[in-house]
């Protein structure tokens, strides 16, 4: 056994300073505020809150069109897995679908919004087509196809990891006890996919539920919760206590939601042995899947293609003719290029810090006998549990009078936690695979722990870490909803600068500020996953 | 009666079975032995019908069968690590082809192979639960009652540890004879063909090296592989038990 040393009690420390100071408190305190009215203690906000029409419909609202949506989403990154895993399409197409389906998430969902207004809305490339628009955008229509562009990447991740740990040659054990295709899908591929499916249910809800861009730029009159409490603490009339109330309603679903995951769990299992087996061919379910397959990625393509039309243009809709002025207007402008150094600089120490943090954690958790190493875990859980607009609004509560406010390093600490759940996972995972014995060699090799940490882990954790980098960094760069609250003129981001645009309609500044979003995720998502895979090939050499 | 006459198999450019002939007479045992990379599963994959043969046929009983699906052939394997579906337990995963048959097995049938694999106190288990020689008996059970006409193993024995190895082997030595099966076993190890099987195809580099039963290979070596292969192999570990226990245990 070895022993816990100081070296890992003295990094222990700090990180759990950082998690009670950047997460457990700011919510403690908010949820403080939501039962002060005035100086007394009363549970009187809330009985307000539920008593107000407004919220009441805004909340069932936000419930119904997330459902929809989560259906629609967990249905179609279903199909999409499927056709990834379990048919002969084409090999092209298939890394082609996945392109284009996971492309979406290196843009801020804000911008989902006004590419649908260009779509879908009265001057959009649609209605010219059709003549008339096809469906009214504002309200719940656009909401509902917002949110399933959103959340579609992040269930059709879920559903292809799982995928890929199903044991193909069940499929011909099938065969061989002469199964009729539905029992063989339900036992093969339905079955081990349960838990999954409720996972991404759950999930897709919850990021719907939560999700303020999309609603702040197609929501029209339809009231959802997040525009609410936005309203609520940054609109005309502020009302502070009715704001805490509606971040701890907005609590409640995401915390039902992780207890249903728990759940859910005892519905996976794992297979012992993961062996690829040819999948046989079968015409009509391969072309009916391929078919399904161009469709999305040609919708999610159309869509997406006028944020890249409507800057190039002259006069979109009327005047086609290219022209690179819109561009040159965006750079010339000090403010905006301003704006798109400090979402830079933002982005890039929160993946340092970020990665540092999740890093140690995991190192702590996962390969040392730390006493209370478990409440690494705990973090990680709450991170993933709190809705970003919900962790924001308790930052502005608890930090409001500091001198924090208004920095740099409050949107940093914000985005670290906010997105700490998955890149801790990532190094958990990792760290966990890693031989259990290399501390006791390094030990007997005289070297120290941190020695150990430097010279044997971190080498063989390189790729992984790239990999948290690049998450960090992407998120970091397109999320809108907690730093609404945060941002100072100072220290404006591109993904709240186009807040801002939308109430002078700049809507070509919108889509140019998105391009350079989405072409620096580009440049450093390419970059990261090509020093992975190259260190991986240097591996296998 | 199975029949493999001039089967060759080959992807693209390069030839994994050339030429093999050979024929099972029913309720034989028979092994397909040799180093790995030979092409021995990918010869029981043909028996089977999961692998289409480049050129050859296959007849059974001296119906050819070269092109009938996998389905129709009525064959079965057991696979190395056993491939049960692990959210059902022992019992379901017994009779789940029993589902898809027309023609029902009674209570009492299924009772007798359950008694037979002497699975009986482990029928309400998961599968986690079980050991390894309890997965392969449920495995087996799973295969027999849907009653192949010819029964594969596919390395029945490298996933169990030692002592239960022999018990399995009998045990499978009991199933060939009791259902009157024909059997076909693939495998890596000398020891292991030679005191299972009534007759072993030694395979190297795609083709038969010897076919023969396990006196006539140990007697009379065809060649210098299968005297290489497989005797020194065997030479050796008899000289090892020889040294363990002394001479005078020969």
């Amino acid at each position: 056994m070895l022993k816990t040393n100081k070296m890992v009690k003295i990094l222990f420390l700090p990180i759990v300073f950082f998690f009670l100071f950047f997460l457990i408190v700011p919510l403690l305190y908010m949820f403080w505020q939501s039962l002060k009215k005035g100086n007394s203690i009363t549970i009187q906000n809330y009985v307000e809150a539920l008593q107000s029409v407004e919220i009441r419909e805004a909340f069932l609202n936000s419930f119904q069109v997330s459902f929809v949506a989560a259906v629609i989403t967990t249905c179609l990154a279903f199909a999409l897995a499927y056709a990834m895993h379990f048919t002969t399409m084409n090999q092209h197409l298939k890394k082609l679908v996945h392109i284009g389906v996971t492309l979406p998430m290196l843009l801020p969902t804000i911008t989902y919004g006004f590419v649908l207004l260009y779509t879908f809305g009265n001057q959009g490339i649609l209605t010219k087509l059709l003549g008339q628009p096809l469906v009214t955008i504002y309200g719940f229509n656009g909401l509902l196809i917002g949110y399933v562009l959103y959340t579609l990447p992040v269930a059709f991740i879920l559903m292809q990891n799982s995928m890929q740990y199903i044991d193909k040659r069940f499929l011909l054990v099938s065969m061989l006890m002469h199964d009729r295709p539905s029992r063989r899908f339900y036992h093969t591929v339905f079955r081990p996919m349960i838990g999954t499916i409720g996972g991404a249910f759950i999930l897709t809800f919850i990021l719907s539920f939560t999700d303020f861009g999309i609603p702040a730029s197609v929501g029209g009159g339809y009231k959802v919760i997040a525009t609410e409490l936005y309203q609520a603490m940054l609109g005309s009339i502020v009302r502070f206590e009715q704001g805490a109330v509606i971040s701890v309603l907005m609590l409640v679903p995401a915390v039902l939601g992780i207890v249903m995951l728990s759940v859910l769990d005892r519905f996976n299992f794992q297979y012992k042995h993961v062996s690829q087996s040819a999948l046989a061919v079968h015409r009509l379910r391969d072309n009916t899947f391929t078919v399904l397959s161009l469709v999305c990625v040609s919708v999610i393509f159309i869509i997406f293609s006028t944020m890249f039309i409507v800057p190039f243009t002259k006069g979109y809709p009327y005047d086609f003719s290219f022209t690179l002025e819109h561009v040159q207007n965006v750079l010339a402008e000090k403010n905006l290029t301003r704006v798109y150094m400090n979402s830079l600089i933002v982005a890039f120490f929160t993946a340092i810090l970020g990665v540092c943090i999740a890093f140690v954690s995991a190192l702590l958790n996962v390969r040392t006998p730390l006493k209370g190493r478990s409440t690494l875990d705990f973090a990680s859980m709450i991170t993933n549990t709190v809705p970003g607009m919900v962790l924001g609004l308790s930052y502005l509560f608890f930090f409001n009078g500091s001198s924090l406010k208004g920095t740099f390093f409050i949107i940093i600490a914000y985005t670290v936690v906010h997105f700490f759940t998955t890149p801790y996972l990532m190094a958990k995972n990792s760290l966990q695979k890693m031989d259990p014995t290399w501390e006791v060699t390094g030990e007997l090799l005289k070297d120290s722990w941190l020695q150990t940490v430097i010279r044997v882990i971190l080498p063989n954790i390189r790729p992984t870490i790239f990999q948290m980098f690049s998450y960090y960094f992407l998120n970091a760069m397109v999320t809108v909803s907690g730093v609404i609250f945060l941002v100072s003129t100072k220290t404006m981001l591109v993904s709240t600068r186009i807040k801002e645009l939308q109430h002078f309609a700049k809507y070509t500044d919108i889509f140019v500020l998105s391009i350079f979003i989405l072409c620096t995720n580009l440049i450093v998502k390419l970059g990261c996953d090509y020093i992975t895979t190259n260190k991986e090939k240097f591996k296998e050499m | 009666m199975l029949e493999l006459k001039n089967i060759s198999k080959s992807y693209k450019n390069k030839n994994v079975l050339r030429d093999i002939n050979l024929t099972i007479d029913s309720g034989e045992i028979v092994s397909l032995l040799g180093p790995s990379g030979c092409g021995k599963t990918t010869l029981l994959n043909i028996v089977l019908g999961l692998t289409e043969q480049t050129d050859g046929q296959l007849f059974y009983n001296g119906q050819d069968i070269s092109k009938q699906s996998m389905q129709d052939r009525g064959f079965n394997i057991v696979f190395q690590d056993f491939a049960l579906f692990p959210h059902l337990n022992a019992y379901d995963n017994i009779v789940y082809g029993l589902k898809n048959k027309k023609q029902q097995m009674s209570k009492a049938e299924i009772q007798e192979y359950v008694d037979f694999l002497e699975l009986a106190p482990h029928l309400h288990k998961k599968i986690h639960e079980l050991s390894g020689g309890q997965k392969q008996r449920v495995s087996i059970a799973r295969t027999l009652v849907m009653q192949p006409k010819i029964l594969l193993l596919d390395e029945p024995l490298s996933a169990l540890d030692g002592v239960i190895k022999e018990s399995i082997k009998e045990r499978i030595k009991s199933i060939a004879r009791q259902f009157k099966l024909t059997t076909i076993i693939v495998t890596h190890d000398p020891e292991e063909a030679l005191t299972l099987s009534d007759k072993v195809l030694i395979i190297n580099e795609g083709t038969v090296s010897q076919y023969g039963t396990p006196h006539e290979i140990l007697k009379t070596p065809k060649n210098q592989f299968v005297e290489d292969f497989i005797l020194k192999q065997l030479h050796i570990k008899r000289h090892n038990i020889y040294q363990l226990f002394g001479e005078s245990y020969a």
